[in-house]
């Protein structure tokens, strides 16, 4: 699975290669060449020119509110000063104690908030 | 006696310490006042706005009701949104009671009894893309005596920054020690 260039991934790039350049001068003949010219060639089932447009616009004023959003939902789910989330969860409630060794290095486990605090702030004599 | 410190915001604030027995402490957090430039400015900015729709629409009411929301609003600000003190009374065999006291002269008080007191910890959490401390009481959990069933943070409106919040902490640990020493009665 690594990213090294390979014989298929060379022909899938040259394939979407060439299929956005066709994708991107058919965008700009609909767009550009008038209607008339279009009819007159027997193409008439093609979307109104209004959508050349339209779309492109759509698609900036989505990314835009698309910042905007993250941004929103990022705050929306940050927990609020007044949840147990802040604390503790559902892993550090169900852990379970392992027994201490002698002269071996102590398991890793949740430090409930009381016993940090203790250590932190009050002052050992 | 009563010490100067900071705010998380920058604002100077005051923590006034009372001991009025071996087991019982007030602490009180004292927020600054209303500013008259901040007051100005507020009011000077509604009364332009309102003069500029008034040019606008030719309209007299307009003016006459810029003045009354503004009234208005600074009543309804100072009786629910300033708040002037925040304290903390810790009666060690009795409870906590929290009190705000607004600008307008409402005092708004809860108490908390010491058998629902778990703990008095500074926590710190991520609070409008800043991560402050804040002093909050853990709430015991009935059904499981080593989980919190629920967090009440204090001094919202003040937010102390961490030397003040110290203090109060080692204000608080000194009297919730007492509890454990000498659980006799109940």
């Amino acid at each position: 699975n690594s990213p090294a260039p390979l014989p298929e991934r060379a022909i899938y790039g040259f394939a979407l290669f060439l299929g956005s350049w066709f994708g991107f001068i058919l965008y700009i003949i609909w767009a550009f060449v008038p209607e008339t010219w279009l009819f007159s060639l027997g193409l008439t089932y093609w979307p109104q020119k209004y959508w050349a447009v339209a779309l492109p616009v759509y698609l900036l004023v989505a990314v835009g509110i698309g910042y905007i959003l993250l941004f929103g939902i990022n705050m929306m789910s940050t927990a609020p000063l007044n949840s147990t989330d802040t604390i503790t969860d559902n892993y550090a409630k169900r852990q379970q104690q392992k027994k201490f060794q002698e002269e071996a290095i102590p398991a890793l486990r949740d430090i409930s908030i009381s016993e940090v605090n203790r250590m932190f702030f009050l002052p050992e004599k | 006696e009563e010490r100067r410190y900071r705010s998380a915001s920058g604002a100077p604030i005051a923590l006034r310490r009372r001991q009025h027995s071996a087991s019982c402490r007030e602490l009180a957090v004292r927020c600054p006042r209303l500013q008259l430039r901040s007051l100005s400015a507020v009011t000077s900015a509604v009364w332009l706005a309102a003069y500029g729709l008034f040019v606008l629409s030719e309209n007299s009411m307009v003016l006459s009701s810029a003045i009354f929301i503004t009234l208005i609003g600074l009543i309804i600000y100072l009786h629910f949104v300033k708040i002037d003190q925040e304290s903390l009374l810790v009666i060690g065999s009795l409870g906590i009671q929290v009190t705000s006291s607004y600008a307008s002269g409402k005092e708004s008080t809860t108490f908390i009894e010491m058998s629902q007191v778990k703990d008095v910890v500074i926590n710190e959490a991520i609070h409008m893309q800043k991560v402050i401390y804040y002093l909050c009481i853990l709430l015991q959990d009935p059904g499981d005596p080593q989980g919190v069933s629920e967090v009440v943070p204090l001094f919202q409106s003040s937010k102390p920054r961490l030397d003040c919040l110290i203090e109060v902490y080692k204000s608080c640990q000194e009297i919730l020690e007492q509890r454990k020493t000498a659980p006799q009665s109940s």
